[in-house]
């Protein structure tokens, strides 16, 4: 057996649904974003959306739609999943002022038979919030009535007569509530309306109808009363109709491409937007005029085009003429409406963007920068918003400058010019000695600071008020002011007693020198003792905390290893936490992350303790312990793009930071350092100076987030991506949709026309270097960089079909050799084919090739021409290859995986081993000689495992399963390697193995390791465990969720260990943890069996969120 | 002028093709290009395994896969199971459990039971069987046709002329016996299940289980068969026509179908039509080809022409592999029987340069 961890790397980035509603309160103005299995819910603030809280779903959102049932002053969302969960939410403040979100009802609308329809779900809801209606399977609408108090969902099937439904909606205005529907016959698209009788859970009569409207009719908009009626949407033709009359348009504007989306602008409902699938965005305007009897009616409808937007899922007005667009096929974005147009003509203004990798369709991992720690390119997004997507673990520093100086203790920087509001001076300290560096430009020269101690080691410098600046060394305090052009102390303090650690901020100073802690106030060229403490201990570490005269301070103390909390002015003691254990606290620092007040104290062994505290009373509260590095670790803040940041100094340096309330802690592409600072110098700005033992280095960084992704637009859709590190390129394949207008003139169509080429990108700066184009109706499918035989040169091999839409599959295809040098691409070999080359693989020096059926080997032959050796004939669409060794995974469309091994001496073939179910491979991976990873179409993933050792031929020729777990994503690629240096979890308490990475359609980055049985049995338990005390969002099981499901089976997940499950633990309170430690046994390492502690699991757990 | 229908997602290229729908897939695009890729995979069957007999007095007469082995099992017309692995075509097992002529066999789910229906030169007989040692359980005497309910396996249906009966498939006790007002006096009446065993098709009278009384009598338009309920609970499929279970209206007819047993492959995704019909002299007719088709919307896949006698069809537990008994030869003079084992969706093993008529010869024509 094999036992497997699979966890999200990269949460999914794809928008598939967003509302706009008073969620959070009746005054807040909330934005719901659906991101496939996630929630996000933002408040609308006039400085641009906040982000409040994020929620996971034990499913996939097919439906959302928000609601206010007369009795509620805020809105309501009813979400229905894949799997036919449905539920109704709330956000509600809690008692201790947290958000959180109420399952107000729930359950399950499934029918065992049915035919599920292939327009998808519908989900509408009658705008007098009296029932919901579900259009699940054809032939039947399902109705949930909306009672009060009732927790459950439970839905009443209607027989609906029309069987083919592409949209329905409820009209506004009904007496009963009254569903407006377009369907489909053999005659054409009709619209169709229906009452519902509550009372009898039946449809009542058929109120008005329309047959015959455009056979493109798609899309429904209910118009609100007094108007009433609706809007249809065709693809040439825009109508609205109430029942007794309708106007009709047919805006050229609109027919070049279809309309998917479209949200409501104003409560009347005479403004509309809609988005179509080219990312353009149009008003729709009803222009009203008074009818005789004093009514108003529709007079006509306006389309404008107003610009161009992310290539819209759906979208969502918030107010102001600010408006979300929620994106599948890239960044999803806000976009200002203006008056007026810009120069582009455009009366779209981008705001703001929200980063999406969907769809990744493949991905390629590299050592670009050869530090041990790898980057993965994906080819991201669809037609123009294709892109190129270098994503990074942790946060990067760009070196911009860097000096040899070994030794350093300390580093501060100063600002010595009058009136600048930048650095220009940079204090570092060393045992014994201060030296002061001028940073002129970009020139770094030494200098002195009259007045400043050189022989001493600094603790402390800084500016601080009345323009002054503070030194503190091991004898006291001194103040220096300007005198002239430089500078003079003007005060000084001489402690008592040698100073071990100080704090300071502007107007005051805490030191403290053995127990004694020390407060001096600053004045202008004086220095004021206002007051002295003694406390139980020799002081370790301390900080000053947010605040002036009553700022709380905090201490660590050694022997005792306490950490204390005091208020200033009189530094009174509030708060004592000890922290057990012998390792003394090192660091220590009180800062405000997102709101909140944390202390942070780090101790000499590389591990922090953390608390929150409450600034009024000082007290500290939820502990937790995080292992930062192996060495004592020394703790600053910073600030980048006006958030302040703690760096842990380290063996293993780390940013910690705060997202959604919540400390997320990031490594660094650093090997160590030992000190740090900002630095805001004029040459380099924004910028942090880093010690290590030999070096300092000024360098830039990068965006604060855990993975840090960078973007290079391609403008059209990229499909496979290879890297060849000889010629320094990489290579991608991309389409481009080029529209071709026939028939001329307005009335003429525009017919998309597709066309596949090969770029070359210069490996550092991602600059096309070279744009090949492939012929028209030729589909580039699969591409290797490869070196072939004994030819040294390295090739790029591209496979492609030459596509009819006549045949069910290609008959045709190449496969076509390029090399790239001296900025030259030269085809050297092309090779027909008899059919489409869904995948290539460097084999042996051989090209491996996967031609519709068959996969077929190639051998390049002196003349440098591919040959064909062997070919192997057992599938149905050969859509997958991976190789290792002698040996050939092989994915097919429906026949799951097999393996192939090629026998040398024979040059053939041989089928080893096969799943025999019908799985819809949709990637395949090698973990080890006998066991692999297989995604299939239904959002699952399995491994398989063939038995070497088995007796029969029976049993090794069937591949067993050893896995199976339901992702909820559907992966497009899988590549063995992992976003995080080896290095990172050399001695980790929860060893993994064998990483690999998966890509989703979503944006998600998956990784799966292996594990041992032992840990995997103990994480299986603490699963189990902490599946049954967190509740999930719609009370879906955790079971139900991770269940392998396809159309012919559903089973229980096995041999695979839900990481995003498991690390959600770290976030639990203590108590919680407690309850899910209890009774759980955990190997000493020797064998024997103990009680596990709380803190045997936070390390586990922690060294598991560290591999991703 | 209206624009003819086309999808958002045109614009990735024809979606008739495989690789351009792998494409889209990749994009994320909508679910619907499964139908299309379970079509192409039901166009071509290639032949994995023949069995055969080792005596030459009986012959093949109906097949069912084991539901959870890797066996099948073949019945002959002298009235015994043979049991073959499916991975080394060897004949494992072989039980004599009627005296003659088996033609239809159905397994329960979990594999422990087999309800077999064989003709005697007197009586028709049915029984249901223990597997593991092919034990009678009980007989069903005079039934000529029975099978499982739907939804699990407690209930057995039986057909007798136009009666149907119910009976518990522990006790075999009888539970209810359901005889038309008018019979519609089909040639073939096998009554069946719905999908929810809430109703009974038999003798083209639709009945309500629970309460044992008529719904409604669908007109007769053919000799043959009764109907079968289409698995999406929404049809019945009779011969040729296509009734929409809720109104009772005729939604279509699908003239492949004619004469044709229909069998419905596990996910539902498909549809095999085996040709069977009885002639006046009371005498089966064979066909030697099978047709697939979308059960979506009844369009044709394929015809696939095995150039001999189908007796029977049967589908694997997902699908994968179907089995066709193939006789050569009169009904009591029989020339050659094997049972061929064909893989779904695969093209037959063909070299390089194989020609490829030859190809076509086998894997039949598309949409014909």
């Amino acid at each position: 057996m094999s036992y497997h961890y699979v966890v999200t790397a990269q949460k999914q980035t794809s928008v598939t649904a967003c509302v706009t509603g008073n969620f959070t309160s009746p005054t807040d103005l909330n934005l719901l974003v659906a991101k496939v299995s996630r929630l996000e819910m933002y408040l609308v603030t006039p400085e641009g959306l906040r982000p409040m809280k994020e929620v996971g779903l034990y499913g996939k959102v097919a439906k959302m739609k928000l609601f206010r049932p007369p009795y509620e002053n805020k809105d309501l969302v009813f979400i229905l999943t894949a799997r036919y969960n449905a539920m109704i939410l709330e956000w509600r403040t809690g008692a201790n002022g947290d958000l959180e979100v109420v399952t107000r009802a729930h359950g399950n609308v499934s029918d065992r038979i049915g035919k599920p329809s292939e327009n998808g779900i519908l989900v509408v809801i009658d705008p007098q919030a009296r029932v919901i209606g579900l259009r699940l399977y054809d032939g039947l609408f399902k109705i949930i009535p909306l009672e009060k108090d009732s927790a459950e969902l439970k839905a009443a099937s209607l027989r609906l007569e029309e069987l083919n439904v592409y949209d329905v909606e409820f009209l506004h205005g009904c007496a009963n509530p009254t569903l407006i529907l377009i369907h489909q016959d053999t005659n054409g698209r009709h619209i169709k309306t229906r009452e519902i009788g509550l009372r009898d859970k039946d449809f009542i009569k058929v109120s008005w109808k329309q047959d015959n409207v455009e056979t493109e009719a798609s899309i429904l908009i209910p118009v609100p009363s007094p108007l009433g009626g609706a809007i249809v949407i065709g693809q040439e033709s825009i109508v609205y109709h109430d029942g007794q009359s309708y106007v009709a348009v047919a805006p050229p504007q609109i027919k070049m491409t279809p309309i998917n989306c479209y949200c409501r602008v104003d409560s009347r409902g005479l403004r509309y937007l809609a988005g179509d699938i080219a990312g353009r965005l149009f008003m729709l305007l009803l222009e009203l005029h008074e009818k005789m009897d004093g009514t108003q009616a529709v007079k006509d409808l306006k389309v404008e085009l107003l610009g161009d937007i992310p290539i819209p899922e759906c979208m969502t007005y918030l107010d102001n003429g600010v408006v979300f667009i929620g994106s599948r096929l890239g960044d999803s974005a806000l976009v200002r409406l203006s008056s007026s147009r810009d120069d582009t003509h455009q009366y779209v203004l981008p705001m703001e963007t929200f980063t999406s990798l969907a769809p990744i369709v493949d991905m390629c991992v590299v050592d670009l920068e050869r530090q041990g720690q790898s980057q993965l390119i994906t080819c991201s997004g669809a037609f123009k918003m294709g892109s190129l997507r270098i994503i990074r673990n942790g946060i990067g520093i760009q070196e911009q400058a860097s000096i040899d100086l070994p030794g350093i203790k300390g580093m501060w920087p100063l600002t010595l010019a009058p009136d600048s509001a930048h650095h220009d001076t940079l204090v570092l300290s060393f045992v014994g000695q201060t030296r002061v560096l001028a940073l002129n430009g970009e020139e770094v020269e030494e200098t002195e600071i009259k007045g400043f101690l050189s022989d001493r080691q600094t603790f402390f410098t800084g500016n601080v008020c009345y323009d002054q600046l503070i030194q503190v060394t091991d004898e006291g305090v001194r103040l220096a002011g300007r005198a002239g052009a430089g500078w003079c102390v003007t005060s000084q303090w001489r402690a008592p007693a040698a100073l071990s650690v100080v704090a300071c901020a502007r107007s005051r100073l805490v030191c403290a020198a053995g127990p004694r802690l020390y407060l001096l106030l600053l004045h202008e060229a004086a220095i004021e003792l206002k007051a002295e403490v003694c406390m139980e201990e020799e002081v370790a570490c301390l900080d000053l905390g947010p605040g002036e005269e009553q700022a709380l301070l905090g201490v660590g103390l050694w022997t005792d290893i306490s950490v204390r909390v005091l208020r200033l002015p009189d530094m009174t003691p509030l708060h004592t936490e000890k922290l057990y254990g012998e390792i003394i606290p090192r660091s220590l620092i009180i800062s405000v992350l997102e709101g909140v007040c944390y202390l942070l104290c780090a101790l000499g062994d590389g591990s922090m303790f953390y608390f929150t505290v409450d600034q009024k009373t000082g007290v500290l509260s939820n502990k937790k312990k995080v292992t930062l590095g192996t060495q004592p670790t020394v703790l600053r803040t910073f600030r980048s793009l006006s958030t302040t940041n703690i760096f842990a100094c380290s063996d293993r340096p780390t940013v910690i930071f705060s997202s959604n309330h919540k400390l997320v802690f990031s490594n660094v592409n650093l090997k160590e350092v030992t000190h740090m600072c900002s630095l805001n110098a004029q040459a380099y700005p924004d910028s942090l100076a880093l010690a290590t033992d030999s070096t300092v280095t000024i360098g830039t960084i990068d965006e604060i987030q855990k993975l840090h992704i960078r973007t290079v637009p391609l403008g059209e859709t990229p499909r496979r991506i290879a890297y060849q590190e000889a010629s320094q390129t990489f290579a991608v394949i991309t389409m481009r949709v080029e529209k071709l207008e026939w028939g001329g003139g307005e009335a003429g169509r525009a017919l998309d026309h597709e066309l596949h080429n090969l770029l070359i990108l210069d490996h550092h700066t991602f600059e096309v270097l070279h744009s090949h184009q492939l012929m028209s109706s030729e589909l580039a499918m699969s591409l290797m960089s490869c070196r072939l035989g004994d030819d040294p040169a390295h090739y790029y091999a591209v496979g492609t079909a030459i596509l009819n839409p006549e045949e069910p599959e290609p008959k045709k295809g190449r496969i076509l050799l390029f090399h790239w040098s001296e900025g030259k691409l030269v085809q050297v070999a092309e090779k027909e084919i008899k059919g489409g080359c869904y995948s290539l693989v460097e084999f042996n020096g051989k090209l491996l090739a996967a031609i519709n059926s068959t996969v077929r080997l190639f051998e390049w032959t002196s003349d440098k021409e591919l040959r064909l050796e062997c070919s192997h004939f057992n599938n149905i669409v050969a859509l997958y290859l991976k190789a290792k060794g002698d040996f050939i995974l092989v994915g097919d469309l429906m026949r799951s995986m097999s393996l192939l091994q090629y026998k040398q001496m024979e040059g053939s073939f041989e089928e080893i081993a096969r799943d025999y179910s019908p799985n819809w491979m949709t990637a395949v991976e090698i973990l080890d000689d006998d066991t692999f990873l297989g995604a299939e179409n239904s959002f699952n993933l399995f491994v398989c495992q063939k038995d070497s050792a088995a007796t029969t031929d029976e049993d090794r020729q069937q591949m067993g399963y050893a896995g199976q777990f339901h992702l909820g994503d559907m992966v497009n690629v899988m590549r063995a390697g992992s976003l995080v240096a080896p290095h990172h979890h050399a001695d980790s308490a929860a060893p993994t193995h064998r990483p690999v990475l998966l890509a989703t359609v979503h944006g998600a980055i998956f990784l799966v390791a292996q594990i041992s049985q032992e840990l995997f049995e103990f994480l299986q338990q603490v699963e189990e465990r902490l599946s049954h005390c967190i509740k999930s969002v719609g009370r879906i099981p955790h079971a139900f969720w991770r269940s392998f499901n396809t159309d012919i089976k559903t089973e229980p997940a096995e041999g695979f260990v839900d990481g995003d499950l498991i690390e959600t633990f770290l976030d639990l309170n203590r108590d919680v943890q407690h309850d899910i430690v209890k009774g759980l046994q955990i190997d000493e390492g020797s064998g024997m069996m103990r009680d596990a502690k709380i803190d045997d699991l936070i390390k586990i757990v922690e060294d598991l969120t560290r591999i991703h | 002028k209206c624009p003819e229908p086309r999808g958002a997602w045109s614009v990735v290229g024809a979606s008739g093709n495989v690789a351009a729908r792998v494409w889209r897939r990749e994009l994320g695009a909508p679910a619907p290009h499964r139908r299309l890729d379970t079509r192409l995979a039901h166009a071509h069957f290639a032949p994995a395994r023949t069995l055969r007999l080792q005596d030459d007095d009986a012959y093949f007469t109906h097949t069912v896969f084991h539901p959870t082995q890797q066996q099948l099992l073949a019945a002959t017309s002298s009235g015994d199971i043979r049991v073959f692995n499916l991975f080394t075509g060897a004949e494992e097992n072989s039980y004599q459990v009627h005296e003659s002529y088996i033609y239809h066999m159905q397994t329960s789910r979990d594999g422990l039971l087999l309800l077999a229906s064989a003709t005697t030169p007197w009586r028709p007989l049915s029984a249901l069987w223990n597997m593991k040692e092919f034990e009678l359980l009980f007989q069903l005497d005079a039934e000529e046709y029975v099978e499982f309910s739907k939804m699990s396996d407690d209930r057995i249906i039986g057909t007798k002329g136009e009666t149907a009966t119910i009976f518990d498939t522990r006790t075999g006790r009888e539970l209810m016996t359901l005889t038309p007002s008018i019979s519609n006096q089909y040639a073939k009446n096998r009554a069946v299940f719905n999908p929810t065993d809430e109703l009974v098709l038999s003798d083209g009278v639709l009945w309500d289980v629970n309460t044992g009384k008529e719904i409604h009598k669908f007109d007769k338009l053919n000799q043959t068969h009764s109907g079968v309920f289409h698995p999406n609970g929404l049809e019945v499929i009779s011969n040729t026509e296509v009734w929409d279970l809720r109104t009772f209206h005729l939604l279509r007819t699908v003239p492949t179908l004619d004469k044709s047993e229909v069998i419905f492959n596990p996910t539902c995704t498909a549809l095999y039509a085996v040709f069977s019909d009885q002639d006046p002299e009371d005498r089966h007719q064979f066909d030697t080809s099978f047709r697939t088709l979308d059960p979506y919307d009844y369009s044709s896949i394929a015809t696939i022409d095995v150039k001999r006698n189908i007796y029977a069809l049967s589908v694997s537990r997902y699908g994968t592999q179907i089995s066709v008994v193939e006789n050569m030869g009169e009904y009591d003079q029989m020339q050659e029987s094997c049972v061929k084992i064909y893989d779904v969706g695969r093209r037959r093993d063909h070299d390089d340069d194989a020609d490829e008529d030859e190809e076509e010869d086998l894997a039949g024509s598309e949409n014909d």
